[in-house]
């Protein structure tokens, strides 16, 4: 109950720019707007809410923008017309996001190794082999059947399915009541009798999958597999959920809020194109939003 | 796989050739901007070819967009005591160190692609002004000099975004009749561009006439955005760069146009310069290589 209500400022946030941009610019409260609005975030919403995963238990991943341009592109190699059914790249992409998180989740707890210097090195690392296996330059022309993944709203759908399973695996769950536990205190977790270092590898490795998985997604809708896509998706997705409520050191937030914050920054975005605002300042107006969201939202739990 | 090995013996390769070899090759030190850009992989390809043809050896670095990293690169070619440098530019004030020191080492150095504020001994390269400007002389044509414009612009103060937002500019001020409605930066990104065409087909909707994309890229994102809504027959949609994804759609006849900048004849016309500046031959100190308008008449030429 008590989370509900430290959400319920960033919710109000929303509803007043919403309602103040409907005003301004009426065209902003369409059903074709709105819908565009939600499938601009599904990509950046599905890697927020693989993320959340990790940002819970007291890790970070900044390794992935560069997973979404691997599995983008090993996905695309799959999408060939008339080469494999759709299943094929889709399970392609997803694997090798969740193979990605999961040499993240292996190095974080056997080798030991900070969360930022490990995803900083697959950052690095996956951005590469995307090069490698490209051979530096975009893969395109893809079936029908696996484009049809990124148009419409089969994105948002995608983004939904993902909210909701991970809804439940994080509130419901045993397993996602031990990530909370990790994130809150990592010596009590172990001492309670939870296996730590497994807990920590599923969040990477969930994460990967999940970054896959938008790879798959973006590559759909964008119709080609591009080496250099994502560049700069970690940062916007980190920024959804730490919008969202979720503490950078663990423990406390989930879904909702990150759900929340990806709105709110597509929102925003939307909103800033439609009143064509330079580019200049959006950046501005961005980062100031980032910031505050989170300082209403410490200030509020403090009180 | 095999990539990767190829890669690994290159790199090898380069490690071993640190003194100029005996044998009287003629060794030309390369930093290029980007290996990870389709256009400079294009343009190294195009180096490669002649430099083999020619019977002269590169030595090639990726500056993968560091100017210092760069100006790195330049030293080391410098300690090496190679015959002659190609440099293209990462930036403009921030590469020209490179050009400055291999000048004071009296090793000759031309740029290629793009420029530095420091004066290399010869240059290659095209007006990035020229291709903004057939793009929308193309939409002039194509309006009859009546219309609205949206501009899509690259990252925001990069010279190639510097120097066709100007080209364009200059050109609409020639057609009074078009009018430039709304201009935001899509970062060079195509999904990016897609979703800023989302918001402007909401926000402007049938008022778009016509839209720049200051890339190819961009304008595929566009291009996709306004075949969702249904919108693409009444928009002219125009790009530059000529990649392939872009080539392709002009020929099915989606994308209406985009500029093609000469990859292959930059880099051939580099190594060319080079080698005749080793040779002591006459050579022009700039040498521009001509963009060109692809349209679907034409894109057969352009189609490899």
């Amino acid at each position: 109950m008590k989370t509900w209500l430290s959400r319920f400022g960033l919710v109000i946030a929303l509803l007043c720019i919403g309602t103040a941009l409907s005003i301004v610019k009426p065209v902003f409260l369409t059903f074709p707007n709105l819908l565009n609005v939600v499938r601009q975030i599904s990509i950046n919403g599905i890697l927020a809410v693989g993320v959340t995963y990790v940002l819970l238990t007291g890790g970070v991943d900044l390794s992935l923008g560069s997973v979404v341009a691997l599995s983008g592109v090993v996905a695309a190699g799959f999408a060939h017309p008339g080469e494999w059914p759709v299943v094929v790249p889709v399970a392609a992409g997803v694997f090798v996001g969740a193979a990605c998180g999961g040499i993240n989740g292996l190095v974080v707890t056997k080798g030991r190794v900070a969360p930022f210097i490990v995803t900083l090195g697959m950052m690095t690392a996956a951005r590469g082999v995307a090069l490698v296996v490209s051979g530096g330059k975009p893969v395109s022309n893809l079936g029908e059947s696996f484009r049809w993944i990124g148009s419409g709203a089969v994105p948002v759908i995608v983004f939904l399915a993902v909210s909701c399973v991970s809804w439940v695996v994080l509130l419901n769950l045993r397993l996602g009541r031990h990530l909370y536990a990790v994130g809150g205190n990592e010596n009590a977790a172990r001492a309670s009798g939870i296996n730590v270092e497994g807990v920590k590898l599923f969040a990477y490795t969930i994460c990967g999958a999940l970054a896959g998985l938008g790879g798959v997604v973006l590559a759909a809708r964008i119709t080609t597999g591009q080496p250099n896509a994502g560049v700069g998706y970690e940062l916007d997705a980190i920024a959804a959920v730490v919008i969202g409520g979720t503490s950078l050191s663990g423990g406390v937030g989930g879904v909702g809020g990150t759900i929340i914050g990806a709105l709110l920054m597509g929102v925003i975005n939307n909103g800033l194109d439609l009143l064509n605002v330079s580019s200049y300042y959006q950046a501005i107006v961005k980062g100031i939003i980032i910031v505050g969201a989170v300082w209403l939202d410490q200030r509020k739990e403090k009180t | 796989m095999k990539r990767f090995l190829a890669f690994i013996l290159a790199l090898a390769l380069s490690g071993c050739a640190q003194h100029k070899s005996d044998e009287g090759h003629v060794l030309i030190g390369v930093s290029l901007l980007n290996l990870s850009n389709e256009f400079i992989v294009m343009l190294h390809r195009a180096m490669e070819t002649r430099a083999a043809e020619l019977g002269v050896k590169l030595i090639v670095n990726d500056a993968q967009r560091s100017a210092d990293r760069q100006v790195q690169q330049i030293e080391t070619f410098i300690a090496q005591r190679v015959d002659a440098i190609i440099l293209n530019p990462c930036e403009v004030e921030a590469s020209s160190p490179a050009v400055e020191k291999a000048i004071a080492a009296g090793i000759p150095i031309i740029n290629v692609n793009s420029e530095t504020r420091a004066v290399p001994t010869a240059f290659v390269g095209s007006r990035d002004e020229e291709s903004a400007r057939l793009a929308i002389e193309y939409i002039a044509r194509r309006l009859d000099g009546r219309g609205n414009v949206v501009m899509m612009h690259g990252f925001m103060g990069q010279a190639a975004q510097i120097k066709r937002d100007r080209g364009a500019k200059d050109t609409l001020a020639k057609f009074p009749g078009l009018k430039l409605i709304a201009e935001q930066s899509a970062e060079w990104d195509r999904a990016k561009a897609m979703s800023l065409m989302e918001n402007w087909i909401q926000s402007l909707g049938a008022k778009i006439n016509a839209v720049f994309a200051q890339n190819d890229e961009m304008a595929m994102g566009a291009l996709l955005a306004l075949e969702q809504a249904g919108l693409k027959d009444k928009v002219i949609v125009v790009g530059v760069d000529a990649i392939s994804d872009a080539l392709q759609a002009v020929k099915a006849g989606r994308l209406d146009a985009t500029v093609f900048q000469d990859a292959r004849g930059q880099g051939q016309g580099a190594v060319d310069l080079v080698v005749k500046i080793l040779r002591k031959q006459p050579f022009e100190k700039e040498v521009y290589i001509p963009f060109q308008l692809v349209t679907r008449e034409n894109v057969g030429e352009y189609m490899k």
